[in-house]
């Protein structure tokens, strides 16, 4: 599964609306600021604040 | 929007998906093309359409515009739209994002086009999903917002508050025509126009749709039955032999725009 570069230019974290970078499987999209990750199902990207799991 | 409706939304959507898709009101429909007709979508716009259902809003609009981002706040209702627009063929420029239309996930200025259609009445914060179309519209960029309006007569409006109520465990609150234009006002977008166009449900489809047990529906047709004269006059309810075959209400249809960069 791959996210293509131009799709992940129109998404941003919905809580504080900055970057988000896949991660190294192309499975989570996350936030650093944050410290949250979206996980991504079936091709879509789940951009929900309370999916998201926390990197603490 | 708290976790607890979110996911009374996504079951209400999750069980009810098919019927979304399939209904002949969502797919086609007055209200459709008079989004299209007014917001004159060129192929230079990328679109996002707000809570996209069954997917007929970013549908029709694709073949037009060069992209549509189409989010919704349920899964299975995404998965069905996309197996929808899949199956039409041919379409190439829809993709899918699992959003909340209070917190979407797109920079500001995304987009130049953004739709909403038959879904701001399941929103618990309608103003702060505006100020959230407002960020992510480009300045100049051209808003369709359609609704169940909500009449002007106050005891129609309670009945009608009330029977949503009974049918659809999501739903939340309609406006009427003067509360949209003066929150759309107020959300920063400049107001061109808003009409107003009938639609017309056969009950017990529209009432089975919202996922009604047969007691359900019973009592639903005898909330409109048993309508005071005014409401059925409004709604025109149509019924035979103590039945509901149909009932007609309005959507209203909101068209504005941001203002351009000074």
């Amino acid at each position: 599964m791959a996210l293509s570069k131009d799709l992940l230019e129109i998404l941003v974290c919905p809580q504080c609306k900055g970057v988000i970078v896949p991660d190294e499987k192309h499975e989570k999209l996350i936030c650093q600021a944050c410290k949250l990750a979206y996980p991504v199902r079936d091709d879509i990207p789940v951009m929900l604040i309370d999916e998201a799991l926390s990197l603490d | 929007m708290s976790r607890e409706f979110k996911n009374r939304v996504r079951e209400q959507f999750g069980r009810a998906a098919d019927g979304y898709i399939h209904d002949k009101g969502f797919a086609t429909g007055d209200d459709l093309e008079l989004m299209v007709q007014l917001l004159q979508p060129m192929p230079d716009d990328n679109m996002l359409d707000v809570a996209c259902g069954g997917g007929h809003t970013a549908l029709r609009f694709s073949p037009l515009v060069r992209s549509v981002v189409a989010s919704d706040l349920t899964m299975v209702m995404l998965k069905k739209a996309q197996e929808f627009i899949s199956e039409e063929g041919g379409v190439d420029n829809v993709t899918f994002r699992e959003a909340d239309a209070e917190d979407l996930p797109f920079p500001a200025g995304a987009f130049t086009l953004l739709t909403c259609r038959i879904a701001p009445h399941h929103f618990p914060d309608v103003r702060r999903a505006l100020s959230e179309f407002h960020r992510v519209l480009r300045r100049g960029g051209r808003i369709a917002i359609v609704d169940t309006v909500l009449p002007d007569d106050p005891e129609i409006a309670a009945w009608y508050q009330e029977m949503e109520m009974m049918r659809d465990p999501t739903h939340i609150q309609a406006y009427t025509e003067d509360a949209w234009k003066e929150m759309v006002q107020d959300a920063g977008f400049i107001l061109h126009e808003t009409a107003t166009v009938p639609k017309t449900h056969d009950f017990p489809t529209w009432a089975k749709r919202a996922g009604l047990n047969r007691k359900g529906i019973a009592d639903l047709n005898k909330f409109f039955v048993e309508a005071p004269e005014k409401v059925q006059e409004y709604y025109h309810i149509e019924t035979f032999a103590g039945e509901v075959e149909a009932y007609t209400d309005r959507k209203v249809l909101v068209y504005a725009s941001r203002p351009p960069k000074k």
